[in-house]
């Protein structure tokens, strides 16, 4: 357990901290035209985030050794749930697939979920700050995307000691790495699966514009997202017409898509056509979040001081 | 005096209690969209083990039926954490970072119940009445025969899971104050409790059974759930439940002292 440096203010997740705003003051009135400055100005966002990311190890930490346990139990779980069936597979799934699938659900969860995103825009616009968007010239959902990259970006790194020992570990689930094309399409999967998993949640809190309170309807989303992402189980477990339907939704690459493409169970032309469907999804949700921004802009009253 | 004492802290929840309902009731839009998530969430669980269940007519030694009455009984249970203290527990971070602490230990209260009881979430109370629905459909579909000593056993062992949980939530609460920023307290309790979620008989093997043991002698999370649920639908062991009463006043001891250690460490910021 580390103490904190400081006792600042632990960020709301949206704040610009001082830093930010003191060097993007630094660059002049011509910062807007260059576009070099655009990409120093969104590296210093990226850089600043970083830095408030990493100013509570202990906290961090301590929780990382704690998101073991539930994989210890979900191991238990699964092994008495095959034992009990007295079957080698199920689903198309052995025990060992099972468990090297949940386990590579957690690696699609850390890219694609979001925690605080939707929430952190609703209480924006909500509280009236989000008119320092307008003042100052950054894009909402800009800005946010490269501070979500930055935590992104920390949390993997601070996480990749104790994610390697647990792979290391569970070596045994696995039949070593897939060739070179699978490992490009699951590290694909796992970008396109962070783009839809910040679009997605950008839109869930730009509805804040015509609600005010979306937390709930957050919530709602959430916990089925938990579900149909194929996070609990693998979708083919799912009777059907359940788990076809489910892998025509969106979710699925939030969790499901990512693992199975690594386990070599989507090859080919099926592989080929969900990727681009990935694509498609990203497309849909970006447009969408900006769609709703413009529009939710104009209804948009800045309450508060 | 001491005779005062009960009556002063029954008499002050009971307030407390009605204090948050009327709040909860004033928003009450937001009272049932949280009913509706939590009901949601059931649902998925009920969906995940039907969907398992279809697979395999056995878990760890627990028939669908019996597997389902563990299920509600870690609802209703959770639920009830969730009511009474998890709100609580969550806020002590914000306290300690902002200083705000120093007005509830000024307070001439117990600081633990002030912390930890200061407010009731009656939203996630709906939680037990769904896990009571569930134990009871259970009961119905093994075909049960009614037993009034097993039902007050049951209570029984219900309350100690309960004071266990409580007791490993308010010892995760007071880590905070070295750690600053434990904002994630409601995640580290979701993740800390997986480990009561699942019977222990799944604990078993080489590697898993020194971790069964573990958590069930040492720090006996593992108590939680299983207990009440095994004594009602398994077997009735007597040296268990004895061991539970007996764990559940040492792990209520221990976390109180460690909370009152952890506070002569506030260091009181910004005030």
């Amino acid at each position: 357990m580390t103490l904190p440096d400081t006792l600042e203010p632990a960020s709301q997740g949206l704040q610009p901290t001082t830093d930010f705003e003191a060097k993007t003051d630094a660059l002049g009135p011509e910062r807007a035209t260059s576009p070099l400055s655009t990409i120093r100005k969104y590296y210093k966002i990226f850089r600043a985030s970083l830095v408030e990311r990493m100013a509570y190890r202990g906290d961090f930490f301590f929780g990382t050794i704690l998101r073991f346990l539930p994989m210890i139990t979900t191991i238990l779980l699964w092994r008495a749930i095959y034992e009990g069936s007295g079957q080698q597979s199920l689903a198309g799934f052995s025990y060992r697939e099972m468990i090297a699938y949940l386990l590579l659900t957690n690696i699609s969860r850390m890219f694609s979920s979001m925690p605080g995103l939707a929430g952190g825009i609703a209480r924006e616009i909500r509280e009236g700050t989000l008119k320092r968007y307008m003042i100052q010239p950054v894009d909402m959902i800009g800005y946010l995307l490269c501070y979500r990259i930055a935590h992104k970006v920390a949390y993997i790194v601070t996480s990749f000691i104790p994610y390697a020992l647990l792979f290391y570990v569970c070596r045994g689930f696995f039949d070593g790495l897939p060739d070179a094309p699978t490992m490009a399409a699951f590290f694909l999967s796992l970008i396109l699966g962070f783009l839809i998993g910040f679009f997605f949640e950008a839109s869930v809190g730009t509805v804040g514009f015509w609600f005010l309170e979306v937390t709930s309807l957050l919530y709602i989303v959430m916990t089925l997202n938990f579900f149909i992402s194929g996070h609990m189980l693998p979708l083919d477990l799912l009777p059907e017409p359940w788990g076809s339907i489910l892998k025509f939704l969106p979710f699925q690459y939030m969790a499901y898509f990512p693992a199975v493409i690594f386990l070599g169970k989507i090859k080919g032309a099926a592989l080929a056509y969900y990727l681009i469907a990935e694509v498609f999804w990203v497309v849909f949700f970006l447009v969408l979040s900006r769609t709703l921004y413009r529009f939710g802009l104009r209804r948009y009253s800045a309450f508060g001081g | 005096m001491l005779n005062a004492w009960p009556t002063r802290y029954l008499r002050l929840y009971w307030n407390l209690g009605r204090y948050t309902l009327n709040r909860e009731l004033s928003f009450r839009g937001n009272f049932l969209v949280k009913i509706s998530v939590e009901v949601l969430w059931l649902g998925i669980l009920v969906a995940f083990y039907r969907t398992v269940f279809a697979r395999t007519s056995l878990i760890a030694g627990w028939p669908e039926d019996k597997y389902f009455f563990f299920v509600g009984c870690f609802f209703a249970l959770s639920g009830l954490i969730e009511a009474l203290f998890l709100e609580n527990c969550n806020d002590f971070a914000e306290l300690v970072r902002t200083g705000d602490l120093d007005f509830l230990l000024l307070r001439p209260i117990d600081e633990q119940f002030l912390i930890s009881c200061r407010k009731v979430d009656w939203g996630s109370m709906p939680n037990v009445l769904m896990g009571a629905a569930v134990m009871g459909a259970s009961l119905y579909s093994m075909g049960w025969q009614f037993d009034p000593w097993l039902i007050l056993i049951f209570l029984v062992m219900f309350a100690c899971g309960t004071a266990i949980a409580y007791s490993f939530m308010l010892a995760l609460t007071a880590l905070t104050v070295w750690m600053v920023r434990n904002q994630s307290l409601m995640e580290m309790w979701w993740l800390f409790s997986s480990l009561a979620r699942y019977p222990k008989e799944i604990f078993n093997g080489t590697w898993a059974e020194p971790i069964g043991v573990f958590f069930t002698f040492v720090l006996p999370i593992l108590l939680v759930v299983n207990v009440p649920a095994t004594t009602m639908v398994q077997a009735l062991d007597p040296k268990m439940v004895a061991f539970t009463l007996v764990a559940t006043l040492g792990v209520v001891w221990v976390s109180r002292r460690f909370f009152q250690y952890a506070l002569r460490s506030y260091r009181s910021a910004s005030s």
